[in-house]
């Protein structure tokens, strides 16, 4: 099915936003989830694949809404719950 | 796993809108680009993504014209397409597109 | 739609120290191993190094032939490498030409070739940097300031697979005297995307 991260070619997004000198992240949180995902996926904890493949199940509404690198929070903990790693409780519960 | 390709080569893009991930762009499904140069072999992440076995296979960078992919444009995109996804053209093929 | 909804963020910092905190108790993650990896992306993934490539082909025309050929293997001439992430990654540069004009994106997510440019512009992974230049690449260029003559040809590389794309863009006019450090220092990372000239 296709997916809304498949945004190639789709109509109405609007000017490209540009930021002066951006630092490379916005809040000590992003630097982290950088961090965190480098570390699980070079422990095979997950792949790169499916890091991206639950970026892109995130349900439309709320991948639009979402900052990049809520986006990679999002597919963390997706998989770390899917993998049994952690349960959904405890990430819930924080 | 399909057959190997070589630069100049005329290929279609699989027309495939699967439930999993996949790295065809939805604007290049179906299309028909000319292969610029196979850069190595990698594993399918429809495969990967889904814990599936996935020997490495050739990826090609596809040249398509903008216009045969959206109807409109004077310019050029390349994709990176995996050989799963990718069938030679014929000729006859290729003008019954129009 | 397109811009950055950074919601309540302080909620959002709060989750990611409770689950990097469950992650410390399970042995999957250690708090220093990650500074120090950040610290290890940060210093050495930037611009300059891009920059570098850039201004030796233009100095040296027996290594731009080589960096176009083959820039896994020409990288390792100035120390420079695609590793340093989670895999090696193949870099294929893209050169500018009177004739032909190339651009870089990853529609389908942010791909990008960190270790050579650094880490990426929150509009090089937006839904809209990603949706329109594949479509009106030079509407998209015409806003970050580059008008390109009609006669020239645009190519777009959309970085599907594992290959990491680079522009080598025209040396500008009126260059002649300066040294591969001055030259360098013209390279901007827009220059090295291809949504300016250099």
């Amino acid at each position: 099915m296709s997916r809304i991260h498949d945004v190639g070619g789709m109509q109405g997004f609007g000017p490209v936003e540009q930021e002066a000198d951006e630092p490379p992240f916005h809040a000590d949180w992003e630097a982290h989830v950088f961090a965190i995902n480098r570390a699980l996926i070079g422990r095979g904890v997950y792949n790169l694949d499916e890091f991206r493949d639950a970026i892109e199940r995130m349900p439309p509404q709320e991948y639009l809404a979402s900052s990049y690198y809520e986006k990679w929070l999002h597919a963390v903990t997706t998989l770390l719950v899917e993998k049994g790693v952690l349960s959904a409780r405890e990430v819930a519960d924080g | 796993m399909g057959e190997a390709f070589g630069p100049g080569d005329l290929v279609r893009t699989s027309h495939e809108d699967p439930q999993h991930h996949t790295r065809v762009p939805r604007y290049a499904r179906g299309a028909v680009g000319t292969v610029v140069e196979a850069h190595g072999d990698y594993p399918l992440p429809d495969d990967r993504s889904r814990g599936l076995p996935a020997e490495p296979q050739p990826v090609y960078t596809v040249r398509f014209a903008a216009r045969d992919l959206f109807g409109e444009g004077d310019h050029a995109v390349t994709v990176d397409v995996w050989q799963h996804h990718l069938r030679r053209v014929d000729h006859s093929e290729q003008e019954s597109d129009g | 739609m397109g811009s950055e909804h950074h919601g309540p963020t302080a909620a959002v910092a709060a989750r990611v120290r409770h689950v990097e905190a469950l992650l410390e108790q399970r042995g999957l993650v250690d708090a220093t191993e990650l500074d120090q990896a950040l610290e290890a992306f940060l210093t050495s993934a930037s611009p300059a190094n891009g920059a570098r490539l850039v201004a030796r082909a233009w100095v040296d025309p027996d290594f731009r032939s080589r960096l176009l050929a083959n820039a896994n293997a020409a990288l390792p001439e100035l120390g420079l490498s695609m590793g340093g992430g989670l895999q090696e990654q193949r870099l294929k540069v893209v050169d500018n030409t009177e004739h032909t004009h190339n651009v870089i994106v990853c529609t389908l997510c942010s791909c990008y070739p960190l270790s050579l440019l650094g880490p990426s512009p929150t509009w090089y992974k937006s839904e809209s940097y990603r949706s329109r230049v594949v479509r009106t690449p030079r509407e998209v260029l015409k806003e970050f300031g580059l008008v390109l003559d009609p006669a020239v040809e645009v190519t777009v590389w959309d970085s599907s697979a594992e290959s990491r794309y680079m522009v080598l863009p025209r040396r500008p006019d009126g260059t002649d005297g300066l040294g591969e450090e001055q030259l360098a220092a013209l390279v901007t990372r827009n220059g090295l995307i291809g949504v300016a000239a250099v």
